[in-house]
């Protein structure tokens, strides 16, 4: 292990502030320079001179923590207006055509299902999966047109949340085909198996799901928040004042309900939720202006 | 030879960040890895900078196009591993498309023949 690279880079960082920031990426550099001085070293390097061509490679330490301060003051409204991606007309066709379509589909399925219309079990079983087919055919659709604040979605994961939506619908439309007909066991057990075939997608999907908004959504909604966010002991103090209002209502409400009649319970109920909206206005909005200190 | 050098190498620079998608595309990596792959690429020629390297990972982290984690403690310390995200992979499918479409009406423009 070349010990010179810690020394080279406590020389660099000489000067620099230290911020969570600036920690962070000496720590990157570090592990990235040993690797370049391993790999010198094999090419014939002593440790120190390796350490030194590593860290020489590297440039100016101001380089890497140069920001790029790229804030221009613009209204969310002005940037949306900016970065406005209108649906795809075929898109916007196909995806009204399936809705109606789906929607027939399960209208049918439930009148069948009542008997209203013939065919029983099977036809409830065909609808519904045919209604499954065409909502999910519109969600993987969805998930792949850019919008005015996220990019398209890869494919195969779009065709993933398709095949998703459309286990968790096929596996209703089975239970409720099993429904309309108990006597066919293997109904139920399709839409059980179906069903936690689709949950895990939705979870392997949700898990391994990445950034899919534009960066001038990331800007806008970095850095906001709302009061409680920033200071939590302004959350803190909602949450004790919330349940001194709350306990002290079931108390008195108990008491005159006891004592008089039990509707006044009901007035107590409409004084803490008017107390506690209040509340919650002059704590979340109220000093706005205090918070910013 | 020394005049066309900065040029090529201001060429470079200028898809630094559309770079490092495409070799995120292959997979996550970290710092050193990615500036190897770009330097045996490159053939030694004209490199990009690592200072320019790490300046453009945070800018690609707080754009959201990358994601960032800390990799196991290996000797001397934690690997930071960037990993691309799907507006990573849109933006760079947008670049390179923008690229082979300016590729064309600059070879148009500069008079360039394929064999030449």
């Amino acid at each position: 292990m070349n010990t010179h690279i810690h020394r080279l880079l406590d020389d660099a960082f000489e000067g620099v502030e230290t911020t969570a920031e600036s920690r962070e990426l000496k720590e990157e550099v570090r592990t990235n320079l040993m690797a370049r001085s391993a790999e010198l070293e094999a090419s014939g390097l002593t440790s120190a001179s390796a350490a030194q061509q590593a860290i020489d490679e590297l440039g100016p330490i101001e380089d890497l923590l140069g920001t790029s301060g790229r804030s221009e003051a613009m209204s969310m409204a002005e940037l949306h207006a900016r970065n406005k991606v209108r649906p795809q007309p075929g898109f916007v066709v196909r995806t009204t055509l399936l809705s109606v379509g789906a929607a027939v589909a399960t209208t049918l399925a439930v009148l069948a299902g009542f008997d209203v219309l013939s065919g029983g079990s099977a036809a409830v079983l065909g609808l519904g999966l045919a209604a499954a087919a065409m909502l999910g055919f519109v969600t993987a659709d969805s998930l792949r047109q850019e919008t005015s604040t996220n990019y398209p979605m890869p494919t195969a994961r779009a065709v993933g949340y398709g095949l998703a939506t459309f286990g968790v619908l096929a596996s209703a439309a089975s239970f409720a085909a099993f429904a309309a007909d108990t006597g066919r066991v293997v109904l139920a057990i399709v839409g059980g198996v179906l069903l936690l075939a689709a949950l895990g997608l939705f979870s392997w999907l949700g898990a391994t799901q990445t950034n899919r908004h534009k960066q001038w959504v990331r800007t806008t909604t970095a850095g906001s928040g709302n009061r409680f966010e920033r200071d939590e002991d302004a959350a803190a103090r909602y949450g004790i004042y919330s349940g001194v209002i709350w306990v002290a209502g079931i108390g008195v409400g108990i008491a005159l309900s006891i004592l008089f009649a039990w509707w006044w319970s009901l007035v107590v109920l409409g004084v803490c939720i008017v107390a506690s909206m209040l509340l919650l206005a002059t704590m979340l909005f109220g000093s706005k202006a205090k918070a910013n200190n | 030879m020394t005049e066309t050098d900065p040029f090529a190498a201001d060429l470079l620079r200028g898809n630094t960040d559309t770079i490092v998608l495409g070799v995120l595309r292959g997979g996550d990596s970290y710092g050193f890895e990615i500036h190897k792959a770009i330097r045996e690429a490159a053939g030694g020629d004209h490199e990009i900078k690592e200072a320019t390297l790490y300046a453009t990972y945070r800018r690609l982290e707080k754009d959201g196009l990358v994601e960032s984690y800390w990799g196991d403690e290996s000797q001397g310390g934690r690997r930071k591993y960037y990993r691309i995200t799907d507006a990573g992979r849109a933006v760079y499918r947008a670049r390179v498309a923008a690229w082979v479409a300016t590729r064309r009406i600059i070879d148009t423009l500069l008079n360039v023949k394929e064999s030449a």
